[in-house]
C-alpha cells in the first residue's frame, strides 16, 4: 500500500510542480501576450486575412468576396 | 472579363511582383511540390482501405439483421468481418490519410519543404503491407479479438516500424522549420505523432506479446482503444480544423489563447477517460471513478474548442455554400462537439447502466470516427489535393454528391441506431422481457443502418472517382507555371490566361 | 510561443501519467493476483483451461464471439445481470486470471457468457444452437457456425455424433450433419465457462 501512495504523491508532487514551473516560465517570457501574432501565422502576402482560398470547381464565386481577384481586366 | 477566380494556387504557383521576403513565397509551392509524392501516394491507398473498409461494413451491416448471408465460409463469418471493417478503416483508411495530412501540415506551417519523400513512400508501402497481412490475418483466423488491436502481433510489428519511418520524417520537419513561432495546429500533430507510437507499441506489448494478467487487459486495452481516439485521431482532426476553417475563410481563429487553453486541458484529461467502457465490470472501483471524472472533465476542452471555431466562423457561414473543404470541416467541427459531449454523458453511471452493450455505444464510435474525423479528412484531402496535383477537382457535381450523401449518410446511421440502442438497453435492464425480444426490436434499426452505410458507399465510390479522375487527368494541359481557376472558366478564361501571362 | 522542447515536454507528461495510473499501478494493485482455495469443495479457483476447452477458447477469439457475446457480469443494482440469470454474483478480477485476453466484451448483441455452461449444461442444444441458432432460439440474429460442421453420406452405420435435426432443419435422406473436433472443443470451453463459486470479495447474489 505504502509504495502506492509513494508513487502517487511523487507523481502527483511532480506533475503539479512541472505545471507550475512551465507556467511561470510562460508567463516570464511573455508566451501568453500578443496571441494575436500567432493566430495570424496561417496566413501570409500571398494568402492574406480576408481572402478565401477554397471553391467549388466551376461554380459562381461569391458575389460581395473582395479577395476574388479577377484574372484578366 | 469579370470573372474571379480562385486566387490560392494561381499566387501560390506564380511568383508575384511585390516579392518582400523571396524565401518564404517560394516555399509555398515548393512545400506542396516536395509534399506531392509521398502524401498523394498516402491518401491514394487509404482511398483504396477506404473502399475496401467500406465494403466490409456492408457486409458486417448486412450480416446483423440476415445473419444468413454468406455465413458458411469461416473467413467471412460475421466476427471476422466486423474487426476486419475497424481494422481496415483504422489502420488504413484514417490512420494513413491522418499522416499524409499531419506531414502536409508540419511542412505548411514550419515553411520548410519536405525531406525524404521518397524514402517516405517506402515506408508507406511497408506500412500497406503491414495493413494487408494483418487484415488477411484477422479474416484468416488470427485476430486477437483484443478491441482496436485484433490485427496479429506479427502485423503490428510490420505496422511500428513502418510508422517510425514514416513520423521521424514529420518530426523532423518540425524540428527544421523555418518559422520559428508555433501555431496550435503544430502543437496537435507533434503531440499526436508523439503519443500514438507509445499507445501503439505499449499495448501491444501489455496485451499481445507479452500479456499482463487478468483483467489489468481490460485496463490496457481501454486506455489505448479510447485513447487511439483520443490522442491520435482528434489531434489530427483538430489541428485540421483549426487551420483549415482560418485559412478557408481568411479570417484568424477567434482567440488564440483558448485554443492552448483547449490544448492543455485535452492532454490532460482525454488520456485518463479510457476505463469508462468498463463501469460495472470487475475492475477497482478507483480506477472507473477516475475515468468517469477524466470523461466529465473532458466538457472544458470540447466548450473551449467549439465556442472558438463558433465565434470564428461567426458571419462566415455562407462561405459553407462555396467552398467543399469548410462543408466538410465544419460539419466535422460540430460533429466533434457533438460527439463529446455525448461521450462524457456516457460515462454517467445511470445512463452508462442503459447504453453500455447496446448498439448506441456502436452510433457513438461512428459519430466520432466518421462525422467527425473523417469528415474533417475529408475536407482536407479537398484542399491538399489540388495543390499538390497542381490541377483542380475535375467535378463540382461529385463533390457535392459526396458531401450530400455521406452527411445524410452518417445521420441516418446515427440518429435511428442510437434511438435503437436506448430501446435495446432498457429493454435489456428489464429482466421480464425474454432476451430475444431485445434482438427483435433492434432490427428496423439495423435495416435502416444498412441503407445508410449505401448511401455512404455512393459517397465515397463517387470521391475515389474524382480522386482517380484529378490524378489521371492528362498533365500535358497543365504546363507550369499553372494559373488556377476556380470558377467556371476553364474553357474560355483559359485563352484568356495565355494572353495574360 | 516558439519553444519546443517545452511543449514536447508536456506531451510527455500528460500520457506519462496516464500510462502510469491506467495500466502500471492497476498492475501493480491487482496484476500479481493469485488463486483462492474455495471452502466448501477446497479446490482452487480459477482453474485453467484446458485440453478441448483450451482449443475451444481460441475458436472463440478466432471468430470474434466477443462482437456479440459479453463475459461479465454486472452487480447487482446496475443493469439486470443477476436477474436475468446470467450469473449468481458479480463478476470480480479473479474470475480472470488465466484469461489470455479477457473477453469481457462490450456488447451485448447476444446473452452475456460469464455462466453458460451452468446456465445451458447440454452439449446437444449448443451444437444445435451452432449448427443454426434458428433451431433453438427462433429470431436470433447469430449467424450459423455451419463450417464448424460436415455434412455427408451416411456410411453403414449412422455416426453417433449426428445432429438431430427435423422439420425445416433436416438434412436430405442419406446425409447427415456431423460435428467437427472444432465444434465440440468449442462447446466443450462453452461448457466450461462457469462463475458461480462464491468468493470472499463477491458473494452470491450480489
Amino acid at each position: 500500500m505504502l509504495i502506492y501512495i509513494i508513487i502517487l504523491a511523487g507523481s502527483f508532487v511532480f506533475l503539479t510542480g512541472s505545471a507550475l514551473l512551465a507556467l511561470r516560465w510562460a508567463l516570464r517570457t511573455g508566451q501568453l501576450r500578443d496571441s494575436r501574432r500567432t493566430a495570424l501565422l496561417v496566413f501570409d502576402e500571398d494568402e492574406p486575412v480576408g481572402r478565401m482560398t477554397d471553391y467549388f470547381p466551376g461554380r459562381p464565386l461569391p458575389p460581395t468576396d473582395p479577395a476574388s481577384p479577377s484574372i484578366s481586366k | 472579363m469579370n470573372s474571379q477566380s480562385s486566387p490560392s494556387l494561381r499566387q501560390a504557383l506564380t511568383p508575384s511582383d511585390n516579392d518582400s521576403s523571396p524565401e518564404r513565397k517560394a516555399l509555398l509551392a515548393e512545400i506542396d511540390a516536395s509534399c506531392r509524392r509521398p502524401v498523394l501516394f498516402m491518401f491514394a491507398n487509404g482511398l483504396l482501405w477506404l473502399m475496401a473498409g467500406t465494403a466490409l461494413a456492408l457486409l458486417t451491416s448486412y450480416k446483423m439483421h440476415s445473419p444468413n448471408f454468406l455465413a458458411d465460409w469461416s473467413w467471412l463469418t460475421f466476427g471476422r468481418v466486423r474487426p476486419a471493417h475497424l481494422n481496415t478503416m483504422v489502420y488504413g483508411f484514417a490512420s494513413q490519410v491522418a499522416i499524409g495530412v499531419a506531414i502536409w501540415l508540419m511542412c505548411r506551417l514550419g515553411r520548410v519543404p519536405f525531406m525524404q519523400g521518397g524514402l517516405v513512400v517506402g515506408a508507406t508501402i511497408f506500412w500497406n503491407i503491414g495493413v494487408t497481412v494483418g487484415i488477411v490475418g484477422i479474416l484468416a483466423g488470427d485476430s486477437t479479438s483484443i478491441e482496436w488491436l485484433e490485427m496479429p502481433g506479427y502485423a503490428a510489428y510490420i505496422l511500428f516500424i513502418a510508422y517510425a519511418l514514416i513520423a521521424i520524417w514529420a518530426i523532423i520537419a518540425f524540428r527544421f522549420r523555418r518559422e520559428r513561432h508555433l501555431y496550435v495546429s503544430q502543437w496537435y500533430l507533434l503531440a499526436a505523432l508523439f503519443w500514438f507510437p507509445w499507445l501503439y507499441s505499449a499495448a501491444n506489448m501489455m496485451l499481445v506479446i507479452d500479456p499482463v494478467r487478468g483483467t489489468v487487459q481490460g485496463a490496457v486495452n481501454w486506455w489505448f482503444a479510447h485513447n487511439v481516439l483520443g490522442l491520435w485521431f482528434t489531434p489530427i482532426g483538430l489541428a485540421a480544423i483549426y487551420y483549415f476553417i482560418p485559412k478557408v475563410i481568411g479570417r484568424p481563429i477567434h482567440s488564440y489563447f483558448l485554443s492552448t487553453l483547449g490544448f492543455w486541458s485535452l492532454a490532460l484529461f482525454y488520456n485518463w477517460a479510457g476505463i469508462h467502457h468498463l463501469i460495472g465490470g470487475p475492475m477497482p472501483a478507483w480506477l472507473i471513478t477516475v475515468s468517469v471524472v477524466a470523461s466529465m472533465m473532458m466538457i472544458i476542452p470540447v466548450v473551449t474548442v467549439a465556442i472558438n471555431h463558433h465565434m470564428t466562423m461567426v458571419g462566415h457561414f455562407k462561405k459553407l455554400k462555396y467552398s467543399p473543404t469548410l462543408r466538410f470541416i465544419v460539419f466535422g467541427a460540430m460533429s466533434y462537439t457533438v460527439v463529446s459531449l455525448q461521450g462524457s454523458s456516457m460515462a454517467i453511471r445511470s445512463l452508462n447502466e442503459v447504453t453500455h452493450f447496446t448498439h448506441y455505444t456502436i452510433a457513438h464510435a461512428h459519430l466520432g470516427v466518421y462525422a467527425f474525423f473523417t469528415m474533417v479528412m475529408f475536407g482536407s484531402m479537398y484542399y491538399i489535393v489540388p495543390r499538390l496535383a497542381l490541377r483542380e477537382w475535375p467535378s463540382a457535381r461529385l463533390i457535392s454528391i459526396h458531401f450530400w450523401t455521406t452527411a445524410l449518410g452518417i445521420l441516418l446511421y446515427v440518429v435511428p441506431l442510437s434511438v435503437g440502442g436506448v430501446l435495446q438497453g432498457l429493454a435489456m435492464n428489464n429482466p421480464d422481457i425474454p432476451f430475444l425480444k431485445t434482438v427483435e426490436l433492434t432490427k428496423p434499426y439495423l435495416v435502416t443502418r444498412t441503407f445508410a452505410g449505401i448511401l455512404m458507399t455512393v459517397g465515397h465510390t463517387v470521391f475515389a472517382v474524382n480522386f482517380v479522375w484529378i490524378l489521371a487527368r492528362r498533365r500535358k494541359a497543365y504546363q507550369p507555371p499553372v494559373p488556377f481557376i476556380a470558377a467556371g472558366l476553364q474553357q474560355e478564361a483559359g485563352a484568356q490566361l495565355g494572353k495574360d501571362i | 510561443m516558439k519553444y519546443g522542447p517545452l511543449l514536447f515536454l508536456g506531451i510527455f507528461l500528460t500520457l506519462a501519467s496516464s500510462w502510469v495510473g491506467l495500466t502500471v499501478i492497476p498492475q501493480m494493485q491487482f496484476g500479481g493476483l493469485q488463486t483462492t482455495k474455495i471452502e466448501e469443495t477446497g479446490r482452487d479457483y480459477p482453474l485453467n483451461t484446458w485440453g478441448a476447452a483450451s482449443k475451444g477458447r481460441e475458436l472463440y477469439r478466432a471468430n470474434g464471439c466477443i462482437y456479440c457475446h459479453s463475459q461479465q457480469v454486472r452487480p447487482q443494482g446496475f443493469g439486470a445481470d443477476i436477474e436475468r440469470g446470467w450469473g449468481t454474483r458479480r463478476s470480480v478480477s479473479r474470475d480472470y486470471l488465466y484469461d489470455k485476453p479477457v473477453f469481457l466484451g462490450t456488447m451485448r448483441t447476444g446473452p452475456d457468457l460469464t455462466n453458460i455452461g451452468q446456465r445451458q449444461p447440454s452439449v446437444d442444444w449448443h451444437l444445435s444452437h451452432l449448427y443454426d441458432p434458428q433451431i433453438t432460439s427462433k429470431g436470433s440474429t447469430m449467424p450459423p457456425y455451419r463450417f464448424l460442421f460436415e455434412q455427408r453420406k451416411i456410411g453403414a452405420k449412422p455416426s453417433p455424433d449426428a445432429l438431430k435435426l427435423t422439420g425445416e432443419f433436416a438434412t436430405p435422406p442419406g446425409y447427415e450433419i456431423v460435428p467437427t473436433e472444432n465444434a465440440k472443443d468449442l462447446v466443450a470451453y462453452l461448457l466450461s465457462l462457469r462463475a458461480d463459486a462464491a468468493l470472499l470479495e463477491a458473494p452470491l447474489g450480489k
